[in-house]
C-alpha cells in the first residue's frame, strides 16, 4: 500500500506548480489550467486523508464528499471562465493577460 | 459507515432554518423561467420582485430565538442592490444588447438572489462543506455578475480579474480544508476540535499541530481574500471600477458581510483559548495586527489619490475592513454583533453612496468624482443627502459612522491591556480615519466648491434611488445622535 506521505508529497507538488503557473504565466487558458489544478491537489489530499482517517479499512466519507462538491464547482467555474474568455477575446482579439490594462491606478 | 454519515448529519441542520435560502432561490428559478417564457414583461420588473422577496428574507431572519445579523444584512444589501439595478436599467440595456433592448438583461436581475440565498446558507455553516459550497454559489455567481456587461471593456476585464484571483483564492480555502480534515479527522468548527489538534491529535505529535496550524492560515487567507484584506486586496480597485454599479454595491456590501461571517466563524472556536500566555492566541493576534494595520494603510493611504468614485469606494472599502479587524484583537462573544454594527453603519453609507454614483453616471455618462460638480447649486437636497453618507463613512460625529469608528478604538484600547504590544496599532488607525477625511470629502467640495459647467443641467433623481438615499442618510443620522440622547 502506497503510504499517505507519497499522496501528500504528490498533492503539494501539483498545488505548488499550480499556484506557480497562475502567478507566472500570461496566457489566461494556461492561467485556468493551472487553477484547475490546484483545485485537483487539494482533491487528492482530500482522498488520501479520507482513507487515512479511517478505521478498518472504511474511509471517513465527509472527505470524498467535499471532493465531489469541489470538482463540480470547478466545472462551473470553468463554465464561467470560458465564456468570459470568449467575450474578452471578442473585444481585444487576444487572451494574453497583458492586454488587461484599461482598469489602472 | 452509517455512524459516519449520522456524524455527518449530526451538525444539527435542519431543513425549515434554509427555507428562507430555498425560497430565493425558487424566486430566482421562477424569474428565470419568466424571462424565457414571458417576453413581454418588463425585465426591470423583475428587480422589484426580487427587492421583495429579500426583504422578506430579511425579515424572516430576524425573527427566531437567534436572530441571524449577518443574514439579514446580506438580504438588506441584496433589496439595495436590486433596486440600484432597477433604477440602472438605461445602463444595463446599453451595455448588454445595446440601446433600449431589453433582451438578455434578466438574469441580471435573477442572479443576485441566488447569491443572497449563498449567504444566508453561509452564515449558518457549522462545518466547512456546508462553508465552502455556500461561499462558491456566492463567488460563481459574482463571477458572472461582474462580466456582465458584455459590451464594455472594463465589466469584461473586471470579470476575468476576479475569476483568477477568486478561483486561486478558493483553491488556498479547500486545500485549507482538506488540511483541516486530515488533521482533525472531523470538518466540524468548534472548540473541541481545535483543541484536539492543537495537542497533536491522538498521538501527541507536533506534526499534526504544525499540519493544522498550515491549514488554518490557508482558511484564514480564503476569508481575507473576501473581505479584501491586505495582501489579498489586489482585486478590489480593479473589479469595483470595472464592474456593473449594481454588481459593485453587491460586492462591496453583501459579498463584504459574508466574508466578516466566515472570518468570525473560523475565529470563533478559537475563542477559549485567547488568553494571554497561550502560543497560539499570540500567534492569532500578531497575525490580525498586522493584516489589520496593513490593510489600513493601504486601503486609506491609496484612497487619496483615486480620482474615479468607484474606485475611490473600492479602496474605502479595503480601509473600512481594516477598521472592522480591529475587532479581532480582541475576541470575545459579542464578537459577530460588533461587526454587523459597524457592517450595518458602512452598508447604509456605502449603498447611499453607490446610488448617488450610478444617479450621475446615468445622467451625465462619468464616473468621474468630477462629475458630481455643482450638485449643491442644482440639487440641493440630494447634495445634503449625498454629503451625509460620505460624512457617515468618514466618521464625522453625530453620524453613525462615528459610533461604529468609535467602538473600533474602544476594542484597541481594550485589547492593550491584555497585548501590551499593540498600541503601535493606535497611529496607524489615527492617520487612517484623518486620510478618510480627506478623501471621502474630496467628492463633498466637488458637489459644493466647484463650479457647474454650461450645459450640466439639474439631475432628475428616479424613486427608488431617492427613497433609498432618503431613508439612508435618516437611519445615519438618527443611529449616530440617538446613543448621545439616550446618554444624557
Amino acid at each position: 500500500m502506497i503510504p499517505l506521505a507519497h499522496y501528500l508529497i504528490f498533492s503539494g507538488l501539483l498545488f505548488s506548480i499550480g499556484l506557480a503557473g497562475v502567478l507566472v504565466r500570461k496566457n489566461i487558458i494556461v492561467v485556468f489550467m493551472c487553477l484547475e489544478m490546484m483545485l485537483t491537489a487539494a482533491n487528492v489530499s482530500l482522498v488520501a486523508f479520507s482513507r487515512a482517517q479511517g478505521t478498518a479499512g472504511i474511509p471517513v466519507y465527509d472527505a470524498q464528499v467535499l471532493s465531489l462538491f469541489v470538482s463540480g464547482i470547478a466545472a462551473a467555474e470553468v463554465a464561467i471562465g470560458l465564456a468570459l474568455i470568449v467575450a474578452m477575446f471578442r473585444s481585444r482579439k487576444s487572451v494574453e493577460s497583458t492586454e488587461l490594462t484599461s482598469l489602472k491606478d | 459507515m452509517e455512524d459516519q454519515i449520522s456524524t455527518l448529519c449530526s451538525a444539527t441542520y435542519s431543513w425549515c432554518q434554509f427555507c428562507p435560502a430555498f425560497a430565493l432561490v425558487v424566486l430566482a428559478g421562477l424569474l428565470l423561467l419568466a424571462d424565457a417564457f414571458l417576453p413581454k414583461l418588463p425585465k426591470r420588473s423583475f428587480a422589484l420582485l426580487g427587492a421583495l422577496g429579500s426583504l422578506a428574507a430579511a425579515v424572516s431572519m430576524l425573527s427566531g430565538d437567534h436572530p441571524n445579523t449577518f443574514g439579514f444584512l446580506a438580504c438588506i444589501s441584496t433589496a439595495l442592490t436590486l433596486l440600484l439595478a432597477f433604477d440602472y436599467k438605461k445602463i444595463c440595456c446599453e451595455s448588454i444588447a445595446g440601446k433600449d433592448n431589453e433582451e438578455g438583461t434578466g438574469e441580471f436581475y435573477a442572479l443576485p438572489l441566488v447569491a443572497c440565498a449563498g449567504i444566508i446558507c453561509l452564515t449558518q455553516a457549522r462545518d466547512l462543506i456546508m462553508l465552502f459550497v455556500s461561499l462558491e454559489v456566492i463567488t460563481l455567481t459574482s463571477y458572472v455578475l461582474a462580466g456582465y456587461f458584455r459590451r464594455n471593456r472594463g465589466s469584461i476585464e473586471a470579470g476575468i480579474k476576479y475569476l483568477i484571483l477568486g478561483a486561486m483564492s478558493t483553491g488556498l480555502l479547500v486545500f485549507g480544508a482538506a488540511w483541516y480534515f486530515g488533521m482533525t479527522g472531523s470538518f466540524a468548527l468548534n472548540s473541541s476540535v481545535v483543541l484536539h489538534a492543537l495537542n497533536g491529535g491522538e498521538v501527541g505529535s507536533a506534526a499534526i499541530a504544525a499540519g493544522f496550524l498550515m491549514a488554518v492560515a490557508l482558511l484564514f487567507a480564503g476569508a481575507f481574500f473576501k473581505i479584501g484584506a491586505a495582501p489579498m486586496h489586489i482585486w478590489i480597485p480593479d473589479v469595483y471600477q470595472g464592474a456593473p454599479t449594481p454588481t459593485t454595491t453587491f460586492l462591496a456590501v453583501a459579498s463584504k458581510t459574508a466574508g466578516f461571517a466566515v472570518l468570525v466563524m473560523l475565529v470563533m472556536p478559537f475563542l477559549p483559548f485567547m488568553q494571554p500566555g497561550v502560543q497560539i492566541a499570540q500567534m492569532l493576534v500578531i497575525t490580525f495586527s498586522i493584516v489589520a494595520a496593513a490593510t489600513l494603510l493601504i486601503g486609506n493611504l491609496g484612497a487619496i489619490c483615486q480620482s474615479n468614485a468607484k474606485r475611490l469606494l473600492g479602496y474605502s472599502s479595503i480601509g473600512q475592513a481594516g477598521f472592522i479587524l480591529v475587532f479581532f484583537m480582541n475576541p470575545n462573544s459579542a464578537l459577530g454583533f460588533l461587526v454587523s454594527q459597524y457592517l450595518l453603519a458602512y452598508t447604509l453609507a456605502t449603498v447611499a453612496a453607490f446610488f448617488a454614483i450610478a444617479l450621475v453616471r446615468t445622467q451625465r455618462g462619468s464616473e468621474e468624482i468630477s462629475a458630481f460638480r455643482g450638485l449643491g447649486k442644482s440639487n440641493p437636497r440630494l447634495a445634503f443627502l449625498i454629503t451625509v453618507c460620505f460624512a457617515s463613512l468618514a466618521g464625522v460625529p453625530l453620524t453613525f459612522g462615528f459610533i461604529a469608528k468609535m467602538y473600533t478604538f474602544i476594542a484597541l484600547v481594550d485589547a492593550i491591556p491584555t497585548w501590551g504590544h499593540l498600541s503601535w496599532l493606535l497611529p496607524v488607525m489615527i492617520v487612517s480615519a484623518a486620510a478618510g477625511f480627506y478623501y471621502y470629502f474630496k467628492v463633498i467640495r466637488a458637489m459644493y466648491w466647484e463650479q457647474q459647467q454650461p450645459g450640466d443641467k439639474a439631475l432628475c433623481v428616479p424613486v427608488c434611488t431617492a427613497a433609498v438615499l432618503t431613508v439612508s442618510a435618516i437611519a445615519l443620522i438618527v443611529l449616530g445622535t440617538l446613543p448621545l440622547v439616550l446618554a444624557l
